[in-house]
């Protein structure tokens, strides 16, 4: 059953590069992305010695899409594995037990997701990471956390209302009730019962999500709250802005890692999402 | 008599990941002017498939259709979708089995009362409403002026079904399709609905094609009856000669199994052994011959043709009952 | 109609079941309560099979699960084999459902999509911990050979590879793998193909009388519940019009309810097709029912007596029960 299609193929095969770049790009024998190639600036693709050319401070732009594999990467999963687990934990308990619990959930989803992410974002950001003399930059790891819980608290309300509303939906079933009547402990029903059934809608989500996250972060370091110095990809078009005009390779670099990478993602969900739609049809 | 609808030697396959199901294969359908046709089958055997296709609702680019619908003298299986179309209304009309997804769940019901006369017969606003509120009185809805304003959601399965048959006769339609009308209704309810068919029969000198799973139903609702199974028709007769003098082991088994209510309780029932077959694959032979008690070495090697008896009763079977073996 | 009562009770040591005033209401919206089940009472002994008969929105299905306290109905009591389930708390709830057990009418959605059938039904034995690995294998391959599946052809497979007739198969399989007292089936049969219903039905029999069970059989469908019942029980809006045996009943009814609903029925004969009066109108609501005898509003024999006194259940001839004040006669 494994017919898949080129483009998925294509998708499979971007995020697995991506995904090594990520765990092993610091193994590889580029220079490090703030090496400064003082003699080779503005130097155009497919160069001698730099295969995606330089921006105009030098930086090697592989080096630099490489390096930036990692940050982007690497909070895009931790925000959604986080607030993945947090909310689907949420969200399949309210439903589940209904009642005041469920009330009082669901009003803490709604809350949650009225809050506008990069608003959210920005104002930890400011507020946990970001010295009051600015000469003196924070350290990158701390940035990162800030970033991560900024958009967990995003995404927690996001996945926490899909869950719910497919615990919902398989609570009612009759196979629940017949666990019950057996005698079985709730918890065990949700474990057994619930969440195998609702797993691979969140997960489906889940891809998309990934997307959507690493859009965010990019989005925030363009702004100049995310990664600090261009360690990402969103950091390489903020540090690209002035070369557009002279140098637009420098900007497409970033834009063609970051574009490929969401496409594939969100092309992953939607496959994801048909092959359990047409289980669940058989169902 | 004529005929007002003529199917002949249709064939509906479906392509699906599993192969290519046989839904309907080489049925043979004549539908007399003014009488009512019931269709009786289970799962599989193709009854809403075939009904679909003769009103041409059937699409999709997996659809494999062959064999030719007659209706009224017009040649449906060569005709485009848009004139196919503009039959529907006041040629055929269909109803149902869940008038809720029939229904639009956001319209009001006297805005889709009137759609159909609005578009098919030009009438005014004003005009198409006033005569829906004279349909719903027709189908016997208490208070129609109220359920116009209504929506579906606001009535019971009984009042809806009512107001799908309002839709559907709303231009005096020849043929009525009514695809499992009363399974999804209470007893007392397609009591009911199923006499405020026969009313509207008799008023409008309408035909009916009655599909069910129910020989119940088209005991006391038809003048003719089809028995398919497996896609195939396997017996055609006039109602009452059916039930007296049935030639096919399947009708007979079907009717001894089911539950009766003046059956003697506590006993056991006569039930069918076996599984309905599977339409991806039909295999040689009669496809009840498995489940058959009469079934001999010919049956499972020699697919029977459908054979006509001097009185119409056509009957698809090599060792039909009443005939010596 | 619908009233009360408890005359039809037998009250002897040989109940398996018995169920008194149980009501069950739900709260809809602010001021709108469901008036699912009024007051009920009923019993089931040991060996019969009770039928309980009634149309959409009469609160058979939710009488079944408020026995089985999924959820527990507002008031009243369900005595099963001496002890009050109402009064129990949770664990020892737990433990005592597993004397009931239930068949649900859709047979796909009653298993769990992603189990095996192996899986399915060694659950219950594993939560109760009915024996060793090799006890519990052989037990599950005598369960399905019971229900006339072969274990090496299903062990592996999941619910959608099966037909409906087969799942149901399985959860029979399934319910009686904790060795239950009394099963309650709502209505297994209602969404089977009508050639395989007769299959079921004799298999809940065969069933029935090998292991010695009690019955609680819900259906819609007048005549299969003749075929399988002992005593049947006819609901209407919450309440109980009539209790007699099958042979009583549908002979001589002696509800007008019970009456509509014999008259109402496709008679698969077309030379003898009734010219009887049909029931009109619609059910009312449940929100809302009509004060005395529920059924009033649709029944030609209504007078003020029946608006004004609701009918309590009383015997009109042996075994007969009727909760009317002007029953057939």
């Amino acid at each position: 059953m494994r017919k898949f299609t080129k483009p998925t193929w294509f998708a499979i095969g971007w995020l697995g590069l991506m995904m090594f770049f990520s765990l092993f790009g610091w193994l590889l024998p580029f220079k490090p992305w703030n090496f400064v190639f003082e003699d080779d600036l503005e130097v155009g693709l497919f160069s001698s010695g730099h295969l995606l050319g330089t921006d105009s401070n030098g930086y090697d732009l592989l080096s630099s899409a490489v390096a930036g594999t990692r940050m982007s990467i690497f909070i895009a999963i931790a925000a959604v594995g986080l607030g993945g687990l947090i909310g689907s934990v949420l969200g399949i308990l309210a439903a589940y037990l209904r009642g005041k619990i469920d009330t009082v959930m669901v009003t803490i989803f709604n809350v949650g997701l009225s809050v506008p992410n990069l608003v959210l974002a920005l104002a930890l950001v400011s507020v946990l990471a970001t010295n009051v003399d600015i000469n003196q930059a924070v350290p990158t790891w701390r940035r990162v956390m800030v970033l991560i819980i900024s958009l967990t608290i995003v995404l927690i309300p996001i996945l926490g209302r899909i869950a719910r509303g497919a615990t919902l939906s398989w609570s009612g079933r009759e196979f629940v009730t017949a666990a019950r009547s057996m005698g079985m402990k709730d918890s065990k029903i949700i474990l057994r019962h619930i969440v195998p059934n609702v797993l691979p809608a969140l997960i489906a989500v889940a891809f998309l999500a990934v997307g959507v996250v690493i859009i965010a972060e990019a989005s925030l370091s363009i702004l100049g709250v995310g990664i600090p110095d261009g360690a990402s990809w969103g950091g390489m078009i903020a540090r690209g802005r002035n070369d557009l005009e002279y140098a637009p390779h420098v900007l497409y670099v970033p834009i063609v890692f970051l574009a490929l990478t969401v496409i594939s993602t969100n092309h992953l969900g939607d496959v994801v999402r048909s092959k359990l739609d047409s289980r669940e049809a058989k169902v | 008599m004529s005929s007002l609808l003529s199917v002949k030697n249709m064939s509906i396959n479906f392509d699906t990941p599993r192969g290519s199901l046989e839904a309907v294969r080489g049925v043979d359908i004549e539908i007399p002017a003014g009488m009512s046709v019931g269709i009786v089958g289970e799962s599989g055997s193709g009854k809403t498939v075939m009904c679909r296709a003769a009103m041409g609702l059937l699409q999709g680019s997996n659809v494999k259709r062959s064999g030719t619908v007659v209706f009224d003298g017009h040649e449906l299986t060569a005709m485009s979708k848009e004139e196919v179309r503009n039959l529907f209304g006041s040629g055929m009309a269909m109803i149902f089995q869940d008038p809720m997804t029939a229904l639009n769940p956001v319209r009001r019901i006297g805005s889709q009362l009137s759609e159909s006369l609005r578009v098919r017969l030009g009438m005014s606003k004003a005009d198409a409403m006033a005569r829906s509120k004279e349909l719903l009185e027709l189908v016997r809805i208490p208070n129609a002026a109220a359920i116009l304003k209504s929506f579906p959601y606001q009535l019971s399965g009984g009042m809806r079904q009512r107001v799908m048959i309002a839709i559907a006769i709303a231009c005096n339609p020849k043929l009525l399709f009514a695809d499992e009308p009363t399974t999804a209704l209470d007893v007392t309810v397609q009591a009911q609905i199923l006499q405020l068919l026969r009313e509207l029969r008799e008023d409008l000198k309408m035909s009916m094609v009655l599909v069910t799973h129910d020989l119940g139903v088209v005991a006391g609702n038809t003048d003719y009856v089809a028995v398919m199974y497996a896609g195939e028709v396997v017996e055609y007769a006039p109602t009452k000669k059916l039930f007296a003098d049935m030639r096919m082991p399947y009708t007979e088994a079907l009717l001894e199994s089911i539950p009766k209510v003046d059956h003697k309780s506590g006993t056991r029932l006569a039930m069918i052994v076996g599984r309905l077959p599977d339409p991806t694959d039909r295999g040689a032979g009669c496809s009840f011959a498995p489940r058959c008690k009469y079934a001999q070495e010919k049956c499972h090697k020699v697919h029977p043709e459908l054979k006509k008896d001097p009185d119409g009763h056509l009957y698809r079977c090599w060792f039909p009952i009443g005939e010596a073996k | 109609m619908a009233g009360s009562g408890t005359a039809h009770m037998r009250n002897t040591v040989d109940s398996v079941l018995t169920v008194r005033d149980l009501t069950v209401e739900f709260r809809v919206a602010k001021d709108k309560i469901v008036k699912a089940v009024s007051g009920l009472s009923f019993d089931v002994i040991r060996g019969e099979t009770l039928a309980i008969v009634g149309e959409s929105g009469c609160g058979k299905t939710t009488l079944a699960r408020a026995v089985l306290q999924l959820p527990p109905p507002n008031s009243g009591e369900v005595v099963l084999d001496g002890t009050d389930l109402t009064l129990l708390p949770k664990e020892n709830l737990r433990s005592a459902r597993t004397s009931m057990q239930m068949i649900f009418q859709d047979p796909i959605s009653s298993l769990d999509p992603r189990m095996t059938v192996h899986q399915l039904i060694d659950e219950p034995l594993e939560i109760w911990d009915r024996g060793t690995r090799a006890e519990r294998d052989e037990r599950i391959n005598n369960l399905l050979n019971n229900v006339g599946l072969e274990p090496e052809l299903v062990l592996n497979r999941r619910s959608y590879e099966f037909s409906g007739g087969q799942c149901q198969r399985i959860s029979i399989a399934r319910a009686l793998a904790l060795d239950p007292r009394m099963l309650i089936c709502d209505e297994p049969v209602s969404a089977l193909d009508v050639s395989i219903q007769a299959q079921i039905l004799n298999l809940l029999q065969d069933m029935k009388d090998r292991f010695g069970l009690t019955m609680i059989f819900i259906s819609h469908d007048l005549a299969v519940v003749k075929a399988v019942s002992n005593r049947v029980m006819v609901m209407y809006l919450g309440k109980i019009c009539e209790v007699a045996t099958p042979e009583a009943l549908y002979s001589r009814p002696a509800h007008h309810y019970t009456k509509a609903l014999l008259d109402s029925v496709p008679i698969a004969d077309p030379t003898r097709q009734r010219k009887t009066e049909l029931l009109q109108g619609e059910p009312p609501s449940p929100m809302n029912p009509p004060s005395g005898c529920r059924f009033r509003t649709r029944c030609h024999a209504a007078t003020s007596r029946c608006a004004d006194q609701e009918p309590q259940l009383q015997e009109v001839a042996p075994g007969q029960f009727v909760a009317c004040h002007h029953p057939i006669v």
